[in-house]
């Protein structure tokens, strides 16, 4: 049995047949093809699997596609304007903000919903924010120096 | 003349990937006609095997394989095992930790498998289990293995001593001097025992594996390892084929600490695919990477002989280390731990013991510092109580005790490139040191501040061989084949900076490519932060060949001696005269007559050594260099929750030579968030043999809220003769000091209460203090 559902997946309007018991995380990994959401704790806490629903960080592994219906979702494969990557994408490259790369994409996504909701976070609200998102290698020094990066190019923008 | 490639902070090689999800994971690689595998594994720690019964499952509609004991039978031995071959590729008679894996299932769908597995029947006959070292060796305990195979031609078992009966599975002992003089000589005599917890890997990509077989016999098996090259082996042992028969394939790997350096899912996931004709994928759920590998607990016994003044003269470790039910690299971890046991210290008189124990619990396996923490916890905390004890400095006890270049180490090794006294006094001014009144009583208050320091020494895997090829194209690019894993430690940037250096290429020319061994070399493990020492030694060796070539090719190409020429930006020039100078596509073409062609560079590094068995003293090395590092810490305690907070941090590793300084930091920083969390919070808990805590709700890793306020990674650079650039490898480092670093400070914020379990939990501290306050 699958129920269908109409979603707007990196822009892109999807009419999908998901079974009902099946999570955001499986249909975006094995309908769409979409590999860069990734399961690291299948419960919701690790944050290796969040994509952005309506703009709002989610753990996809948690969410039933179905409760997509009607939504806009974004991945990481969403993120680039064609060659030109994502600032957030950008800033994590340059500051060396990663290591294994598994967490990469939900760390990446979480940063995009944080700057999004506040522009210029201090450092205990990105601490606060991005703290449902782990990095077993520990790369937590160069997230902040990425975040503090893209605040400042956001503040330099706003005073210019 | 181009700019050097080393010491640099190379953007990294595979950054595009990981930050747009491109990257390739295990789990990501489908092929036509993949099928899922599902485990079903015991609910009994202990239990005789009775029956298994598979025919329901089979006839599942979409049930494709059904894998138990009875499919084993055509094998040579169906037991796998990296030095001892205890684990059978299913339960075959017993199961012996809850969780062992009992029959496998391969189906066209996920659900299917899962619901198959469900219609598997056994029959357990429960035995009594031992769930813990010291219960584990006492002469009535019921034993895991009444029959121990080891693994015949591995580089590291010949110093191994491996005991036949009971529950120990091998024993390591050394000393030097003469103990009882020793300690009859001491002022003061200190005896405590210390413990610390299981822990997850936490790697956050969980184990997973794909299978085939090819139509003429070969198989083929990608999978999320840091060892390539033994599961080639073992897969052929296991399956009685050569070895050019078996193909392994890593794409990256999301992590793995040490929890993805043996065989785990790849024996039964080539099973099943035999069996069922199809490509079978194995990927673990959270919990079950929880059953698959952890740390090893160990309890150590540790008393030290000092005189007044801080001389330590006389040190006794007895280190009982907790491997779970199959013995993975336990033996080489309880050795290499039992090795450092008496600290980075100069004491004549020694005597260090330590043990592998099987337990009803699940198997171990390498982990981040492996087997140094457990005994590195109990001698830096007592070398602050004997600093306390005797009223001195504990960064004065420190290095007026610490080894120096060319002191002779307990093995007997003659140590080099000693850095450690360097690195103590960085940590130490990195977090303010105050001397003797970081001991001092602090004012009463709810909460209470104290800072610690602790250094470690650590041994590498010694003798090991990395092997490496250099490709070089017409073009005047390069590649370098290797077998080391990118596990996230930035091997694709590092080696290629290394072959760029000596080949004098932009390190943007060098590629460096994924392991497959039917075209990758022989690679010991990426493990034991060996890869930029050896295989970078290896890569250098293999660039040294084709760079001989070039030189040879151009000295008869601008008609002079290969000895006056030197390479500069892809080309080779006269030296002193630049002008005479031909790139590498007029060299090639030279010898080829057009540019076309390849050159090959080959190097097989090989380290020498290892211990005698029966003293453990080295024989030549007992390891190729030895990791030293320092770590402060300042806590602040909660007297009324117990709850400890690290406010700052700093740990500084002497790098030898680091290649690439940011991914020292990044790898150094890593380690000491490992350590952090194993610190103050992580432990795997048991309940008779039964996890109870086998998921991320319940058992936490470190996050951006746990993260130090300062939290300093520190360089120091001591270069060794043999690293390739002077390099060491620096990825552990931290796995040890900052364990102690942390209770000190807990110790010196309560006025000298000492907390001698990991982790340092509230209800812990809270006890402690009660304890303390209960005293006269």
């Amino acid at each position: 049995m699958t129920i269908p559902i109409k979603t707007a997946i990196n822009g892109r309007e999807r009419e999908l047949a998901v079974k009902p018991n099946q999570t955001l995380l499986e249909c975006l990994r094995d309908e769409l093809g979409l590999r860069g959401t990734v399961e690291g704790c299948g419960v919701g806490v690790c944050g290796s699997c969040t994509v952005l629903v309506d703009g709002r960080p989610v753990s996809s592994c948690l969410l039933l596609a179905t409760n997509a219906d009607g939504k806009q979702v974004t991945t990481i494969e969403g993120l680039a304007d064609g060659e030109r990557l994502h600032p957030v994408q950008e800033a994590f490259l340059q500051c060396h903000a990663f290591q294994c790369g598994y967490c990469t994409p939900g760390m990446i996504m979480a940063t995009v919903a944080l700057l999004a909701a506040n522009s210029q976070p201090t450092e205990a609200e990105t601490r606060d924010y991005l703290s449902g998102n782990i990095c077993r290698c520990g790369t937590y020094v160069e997230v902040l120096a990425a975040v503090r990066a893209l605040a400042g190019s956001s503040a330099a923008e706003e005073s210019a | 003349m181009s700019t050097s490639a080393i010491g640099i902070e190379r953007p990294r090689v595979d950054g595009p990937a990981k930050v747009t999800g491109a990257a390739v994971y295990t789990a990501d690689v489908e092929l036509p006609g993949m099928l899922y595998a599902k485990a079903l594994r015991s609910p009994h720690p202990h239990a005789r095997l009775l029956r298994v019964d598979a025919s329901k499952a089979e006839a599942y509609s979409g049930v494709i394989a059904v894998v138990t004991r009875d499919d084993l039978r055509d094998l040579p031995l169906p037991y796998f095992g990296p030095i001892v071959k205890d684990q059978p590729i299913v339960a075959i008679d017993r199961v012996r930790f809850a969780g062992d894996v009992v029959a496998a299932v391969a189906a066209e769908a996920r659900d299917v498998a899962e619901e198959a597995v469900g219609l598997i029947e056994v029959e357990y006959e429960p035995l009594p289990g031992v769930f813990d070292a010291l219960s584990a060796i006492q002469p009535d305990a019921p034993v895991l293995h009444e029959q121990r195979q080891t693994s015949a031609g591995r580089l590291d078992t010949p110093s191994l001593r491996f005991e036949q009966a009971g529950n120990v599975c091998s024993v390591y002992h050394v000393e030097d001097g003469d103990l009882a003089a020793g300690f009859a000589a001491a002022d003061e005599i200190f005896e405590d025992v210390y413990s610390t917890a299981k822990l997850q890997h936490g790697h956050l990509e969980p184990h997973a594996a794909l299978a085939y077989w090819e139509p003429a016999g070969k198989l083929v098996v990608y999978t999320a390892t840091q060892n390539p090259s033994y599961i080639r082996i073992q897969l052929a042992e296991l399956f009685g084929l050569p070895q050019s028969q078996v193909r392994v394939i890593v794409p990256f790997v999301g992590g793995g600490y040490g929890g993805k350096v043996h065989a785990r899912l790849e024996p039964l996931t080539a099973l099943l695919a035999r069996k069922a004709r199809r490509p079978v994928q194995w990927v673990l759920t959270r919990e079950e990477v929880f059953l698959t590998g952890h740390c090893h607990a160990a309890t150590v016994r540790i008393r030290t002989g000092v005189k007044r003044d801080g001389t330590l003269v006389a040190r006794e470790v007895e280190a009982y280390y907790d491997t779970g039910a199959y013995a993975l690299t336990g033996p080489t971890t309880a050795k290499n731990g039992g090795e450092v046991s008496g600290g980075p210290y100069r004491i004549p008189n020694q005597s260090l013991t330590s043990y592998c124990v099987y337990t009803n619990t699940p198997p171990t396996g390498p982990f981040r510092g492996f087997g140094t923490p457990q005994v590195c916890w109990p001698y830096e905390c007592q070398m602050d109580d004997i600093a306390r004890r005797l009223e001195i400095d504990p960064l004065a006890l420190r290095q007026k005790n610490l080894v120096r270049e060319g002191d002779t180490f307990v093995t007997g090794d003659a140590l080099q490139s000693v850095g450690l006294s360097d690195c103590l006094a960085e940590v130490a001014r990195a977090i303010d040191w105050q001397g003797r009144a970081e001991q001092a009583p602090r004012p009463p208050g709810p909460v209470v501040r104290g800072k610690g320091l602790a250094v470690m020494i650590k041994t590498t895997m010694t003798p090991s061989n990395s092997t490496a090829t250099v490709r070089l194209n017409a073009d005047g690019s390069a590649t370098l084949l290797t077998s080391s894993v990118e596990i996230g430690q930035g091997t694709l940037t590092s080696l290629a900076q290394i072959v760029a250096e000596e080949l004098r290429l932009p390190p943007e020319r060098v590629s460096v490519t994924f392991p497959d061994t039917d075209v990758t070399p022989f690679d010991q493990s990426t493990s034991s932060s060996r890869t930029v020492f050896s295989m970078g030694r290896a890569a250098l060796g293999a660039a040294g060949e084709v760079r001989q070539q070039l030189l040879a090719i151009g000295a008869r190409a601008l008609e002079t001696a290969p000895n006056d020429l030197e390479l500069d930006d892809g080309a080779v020039q006269v030296r002193g005269a630049p002008s005479r100078r031909l790139t590498i596509p007029q060299l090639f073409a030279a010898h080829f007559g057009a540019p076309v062609g390849s050159l090959l560079g080959h190097h097989s590094f090989q380290t020498q050594g290892g211990v005698n068995p029966t003293t453990g003293k080295a024989k030549g090395r007992a390891s190729v260099y030895f990791f030293l590092s320092a770590c402060a810490a300042e806590v602040e305690v909660d007297v009324e929750t117990g709850k400890v907070r690290v406010l700052r941090i700093a740990n500084a590793v002497d790098a030898g030579k680091a290649i690439n300084p940011r991914q020292c930091h990044l790898q150094n920083e890593g380690s000491m968030l490992t350590e952090l969390g194993a610190a103050l919070f992580e432990e795997m808990v048991f309940d008779e043999g039964q996890p109870i805590n086998a998921s991320f709700v319940e058992y936490m890793l470190p996050s951006l809220e746990d993260q130090p306020q300062q939290f300093r990674s520190l360089l120091v650079e001591h270069p060794h003769p043999l690293g390739p650039f002077g390099a060491k490898g620096v990825g552990e480092a931290a796995l040890g000091p900052v364990g102690p670093a942390i209770g000190n400070a807990v110790a010196n914020a309560l006025d000298g209460v000492r907390l001698r379990d990991l982790p340092l939990r509230p209800d812990r501290v809270l006890a402690a203090l009660a304890a303390k306050g209960a005293q006269p």
